[in-house]
């Protein structure tokens, strides 16, 4: 059998997207609900991503940060592929944050900027413990809801 | 990352899938037939969406109907800068060796290591070496206590050896170049004192 390619880049997803459709499927944090059976309908592969995924920052965001947060990186003069590796990575620091970006000095990026939009709109890293009770709270509260739904 | 490929396939659905839907059906042999598997975009990680199905011919001679199938597939294709969060899965004096959990061909190569550096045995595993950035009279060891940030450098497919040597690893049909020499890269714990941004409410 042979296949052909007709577009080999329609798009670029973000770790959030591919959650998100791997929800759809039914994949679960549960492990013991995973049966690798021949109905099972999340293979294993799919379960290695997904699993990958959940400890990524990509686990505790929402359809609404996302597009909020893309909204509002247009003002920064920022490469779509720039934006979506923030996306992906949610940088809290500016040491963490200038990797990411192609020489950010030169094209005079206001890094403190986005540092702020990044604080405001993605929640945090689901493995970062911060020190404040309120916020941990916060994300435990997030994550029930999620496995509620 | 992750990206969006529309692709072409002429599949042929057994009998025994038939008596579904037909669309789960060719998912399902779909499925089979690309998940896991690298093409020359990238690593095939899940089937998004069929497009269009067109024909169901039954071919002299088979029992089965052959559809001509357009889908879009999830791959994993990282461009090139980007930066991605990996783990530590083994370091020689070549260099290191990095996985995704779902992808473990990520090499970092001993020239795009931080210098000054070197290269020591490990005193905690005999078959290891350790890479060590020596930075202002401080030493930063790279280990697998976290994850390591890399920035990719290169993509490459190597064609499949037609003749293999005995001790050879593994073959790897997709292999990614990352470098950690910049500020922000490597171990994130190299980086966690770098004046974090305190939370502003």
């Amino acid at each position: 059998m042979k296949n052909k390619i007709v577009k080999a880049n329609a798009g670029a997803l973000t770790n959030f997207e591919v959650i998100e459709l791997l929800n759809s499927r039914g994949a679960s944090k549960d492990t013991s609900t995973r049966v690798m059976g021949l109905k099972d309908k999340v293979s294993k592969s799919e379960y290695k991503v997904y699993d990958y995924l959940m400890e990524t920052a990509a686990s505790t965001q929402t359809r609404e940060s996302v597009t909020t947060f893309s909204d509002k990186c247009k003002d920064f003069k920022l490469a779509k592929a720039e934006i979506l590796n923030i996306i992906n990575l949610r940088p809290s620091s500016d040491v963490e944050l200038t990797p990411i970006l192609e020489k950010p000095d030169e094209r005079g990026i206001d890094i403190e900027g986005i540092l702020e939009l990044v604080n405001e709109l993605l929640p945090p890293l689901p493995t970062v413990e911060t020190l404040e009770e309120t916020e941990q709270e916060e994300t435990e509260n997030v994550e029930q809801e999620e496995t509620a739904v | 990352m992750f990206c969006l490929s529309e692709l072409e396939d002429t599949v042929r659905v057994p009998p025994h899938l038939l008596n579904g839907p037909l669309e789960d059906a060719i998912k399902e042999v779909l499925q089979k037939l690309f998940l896991d598997k690298v093409l020359s975009i990238g690593l095939c990680v899940s089937i998004y969406d069929i497009r269009s199905v067109k024909g169901g011919f039954v071919l002299p001679g088979d029992g089965a109907p052959t559809y001509k199938v357009r889908f879009r597939i999830v791959v994993f294709r990282p461009f090139v800068g980007e930066v991605i969060a990996a783990k530590f899965k083994e370091s020689d004096s070549n260099g290191l060796r990095l996985t995704l959990g779902f992808f473990e061909d990520v090499y970092v190569p001993a020239p795009l290591i931080p210098t000054p550096n070197r290269c020591e045995p490990d005193p905690y595993n005999r078959n290891q070496m350790r890479w060590v950035w020596q930075y202002e009279g401080e030493e930063f060891i790279i280990d697998d206590s976290c994850q390591i940030k890399f920035r990719v450098e290169n993509i490459s497919y190597p064609p499949v050896p037609i003749e293999r040597a005995e001790d050879a690893k593994p073959f790897a049909p997709m292999v990614v170049t990352g470098t950690i020499d910049d500020d922000g890269l490597g171990p994130v714990s190299w980086w966690e004192a770098c004046a974090p941004i305190s939370d502003q409410d």
